[in-house]
């Protein structure tokens, strides 16, 4: 009898509170009921900081409040303090739906985030249904940009420009140095982001009069070796090996062509998960060297950057990551978008953002402006390369830090 | 019950008789690898990568098996404390700068205490009881050492760089020392718990309690200090496993998972408790994945694992090389 008495008063307890909840959430009410319009200006980040992603999760989340701090150094947003409250979605789609939703109703003006694209799909959707401007930092897929919706924007450059950019890139790269590409073998991991980068450059490249084959991809959840897989890259005769994939398996790909040894001119990372990490370098050691990536990336010509990547290391003891950039500059979007319309209201920071320019610390064509679809029309994708044991910007020549070197190190005599 | 190895009358008649068929089909497999891609040297590579990775599994799954044996428990926590192995191999590799290989001194000892403390805290008391009792435990207890290496390690992916790595040419294909280390290994670790259970008193003790645990407990054999013994043999060879393959593969805490599975096939495809068997069922599975990427690029290559798993599991549920229950 008690345990049935027990079990009743849970679900009675359980029932209120749900309805309790029930009441704050949905949108509508949201607005000056959240308390955006006293106190401090509240800026929501939502990035996996625990699981599988963590490493990138952190970057990005310490990236957001270094943004933060710097605006309260200068006095803040619109004579009001600027404060950073975090959600983690640990990497997960429906966390990072849940975490959205409590950070609105916490009285966010804005979301930054997530690094993931599928996390960032569901995210969009709480943004658009509470009518609050959501701006992606990390966020690959050009799929989210399909459905029309108004209050999704995006600073990185997406998967199909990063793609095509590589593709052009590895073009006039190549004819300057009078190796032209021929023929590109594509290596790749086989879930929507390797595949979907191998689609876009092929596309790109067989435009360009570069044949690119063999396609050749693996489970990079599974796989530890690759060596097989380079000896068909070697067979094949390409002149070119591009790689898309994450950290591991790409490290991987550099220790099989360390011993495979295939006649290549360039190793062509494309959103390569490491090839533009200081990490790959101590990893693979002189095998790292003259690895070219095509990707997102802090514009280390910059000094407010170099300032940044200083301030990162001294307060983190950790080398600075692309992705928190990318999320110190979605902060400043928002930011200034709450300073331009003198407002905390989300629909008028909406507004202000999709006609703002905002000065980027990652690399771009011009400031950041979003295009009738959210998109920043000014995002541009970088080439990098390993030289000397350093990750040097070579590509475009605007903001090259060095002479692109097209010859591989293994290359047989 | 299971066995731990087929008794030798066994394995002159049928056994013999099985790899033999086996040996044909593998050939065939290959010979239709060549047509389908056209290319000797990258099937060969292939067909030398398989192997050596199959080496790789094999090593991972062998103290699998011995505890599959011997006690009846299906560890999955086997691929946790690979992970806890190697992240103790980067340790002293990173605190002494020796040779990477050089940690087996620390890494077998320390796993095997870790197997008997597991084994006498978590799984002794749950001897007699459920089979899901013991999997609900060990994979309990995977989820714990996982997220404990998080917490204290981080999810930063590390690696050991083995100092003088060479490349080893063989007719063509390309073969890097480390793997042909960690393949050696997995022989001379099979070969050694083949000769600990054939040749010792020790080994003819375990293989009586996995044969009859009542009647060894009557002639006087301590069946639960022998269980705890092998659980912690078996562990050591995780331990083992770990320094070999750590300088191949990029460290995390979540890398069980990875090869847990493909343990688990092993395990049952060499028939389970056979230690022999998990190491020719960890070459066969290391071969069908590099085969399965030449005849279905794009796929999984675990695809073609589990049609195999599927096929053998139909045509021969007791594994290749058990013995009919």
């Amino acid at each position: 009898m008690a345990g049935r008495a027990l079990m009743a008063g849970l679900c009675a307890g359980v029932l209120l509170a749900t309805a309790a909840c029930g009441g704050s959430a949905p949108s509508g009410a949201a607005g000056a009921a959240a308390g955006r319009d006293e106190g401090p200006v509240k800026i929501g980040a939502l990035h996996p900081v625990s699981g599988a992603f963590a490493v990138d999760g952190q970057q990005m989340r310490r990236g957001a409040e270094l943004a933060v701090e710097q605006l309260n150094r200068n006095g803040g947003v619109a004579g009001r303090p600027v404060e950073l409250i975090t959600g983690d979605t640990q990497g997960k789609a429906e966390v990072g739906q849940s975490e959205a939703q409590r950070l609105i109703a916490e009285g966010a003006v804005g979301l930054v985030g997530t690094y993931q694209s599928a996390v960032s799909t569901n995210v969009a959707v709480v943004a658009e249904r509470n009518k609050v401007p959501f701006v992606m930092d990390v966020t690959a897929s050009d799929a989210i940009f399909t459905h029309g919706y108004q209050y999704s924007f995006r600073v990185q450059p997406g998967s199909t420009a990063i793609a095509s950019a590589a593709a052009n890139y590895l073009k006039e790269v190549s004819a300057r140095t009078g190796k032209e590409v021929r023929k590109v073998a594509f290596l790749h991991e086989q879930t929507d982001f390797g595949r979907g980068a191998a689609e876009g450059f092929s596309a790109a490249a067989e435009k360009l009069g570069i044949e690119v084959g063999p396609d050749i991809s693996y489970d990079a959840t599974t796989v530890s070796d690759l060596t097989a897989q380079l000896t068909q890259v070697k067979a094949s005769g390409a002149d070119v090996l591009a790689v898309a994939g994450y950290y591991s398996d790409s490290l991987l790909v550099s220790r099989a062509l360390a011993s495979v040894k295939p006649d290549l001119d360039a190793v062509w990372g494309v959103s390569n998960g490491a090839y533009d990490q200081p990490k790959f370098v101590t990893d693979a050691g002189p095998g790292a060297e003259l690895y070219f990536n095509t990707n997102y990336h802090y514009d280390a010509t910059k000094p407010e950057t170099v300032a940044l990547r200083e301030e990162y290391q001294r307060r983190y003891g950790a080398p600075m990551r692309t992705g928190a950039v990318l999320a110190y500059d979605a902060v400043q979007v928002v930011a200034q978008a709450v300073a331009g319309s003198g407002s905390t209201d989300p629909v008028r920071v909406r507004d202000t953002i999709s006609a703002q320019e905002v000065e980027p610390l990652t690399v771009g064509n011009g400031p950041i402006s979003f295009d009738g679809k959210g998109d920043n029309r000014n995002a541009v994708p970088v080439l990098t390369q390993v030289q000397g044991g350093a990750i040097k910007q070579v590509y475009p020549p605007e903001i090259a830090e060095s002479e692109p070197d097209y010859t591989v190190m293994w290359r047989q005599p | 019950m299971t066995t731990l190895s087929p008794d030798r009358k066994r394995l002159d008649a049928g056994t013999l008789k099985r790899g033999g068929a086996l040996a044909a089909v593998v050939a065939a497999a290959i010979a239709l690898a060549l047509l389908q891609s056209g290319s000797a040297l990258v099937v060969w590579q292939s067909v030398v990568t398989g192997i050596l990775t199959g080496g790789l599994y094999g090593l991972i799954a062998m103290g699998l098996t011995l505890i599959f044996g011997v006690l009846d428990i299906v560890n999955f926590a086997h691929g946790a404390l690979l992970a806890v192995a190697m992240f103790l191999a980067f340790g002293v590799v990173q605190a002494t700068g020796l040779h990477p290989y050089l940690a087996l001194v620390v890494t077998v000892p320390v796993l095997f205490l870790i197997g008997a403390a597991v084994h006498r805290g978590l799984l002794s008391g749950s001897g007699g009881g459920s089979l899901e009792n013991q999997l609900l435990i060990t994979l309990g207890l995977s989820l714990l050492l996982e997220n404990g290496l998080l917490l204290f390690f981080g999810a930063e992916p590390r690696s050991i760089g083995l100092p003088g790595e060479i490349q080893i040419p063989l007719f063509g294909a390309v073969v890097a020392g480390s793997r042909l280390y960690a393949f050696a290994g997995a022989l001379l670790l099979g070969a050694l718990l083949y000769w600990l259970l054939r040749r010792t008193r020790l080994g003819t003790a375990i293989r009586a309690v996995a044969a009859n645990g009542p009647g060894a407990e009557l002639v006087g054999i301590n069946v639960r200090r022998l269980h705890t013994l092998t659980f912690a043999i078996g562990t050591a060879c995780a331990g083992a496993a770990a320094v070999l393959a750590a300088p191949l593969i990029s460290i995390t805490p979540t890398l069980g998972a990875q090869f847990n599975i493909t343990a688990f096939v092993v395990v049952v495809l060499g028939g389970m408790g056979n230690v022999v068997g998990a190491l020719v069922g960890g070459l066969l599975i290391g071969l069908v994945e590099q085969l399965t990427t030449i005849f279905l690029n794009g796929q999984s290559s675990l695809l073609g694992v589990f049609v195999v798993f599927v096929l053998v599991l139909f045509l021969r549920p007791q594994g290749l090389f058990g013995r009919r229950a």
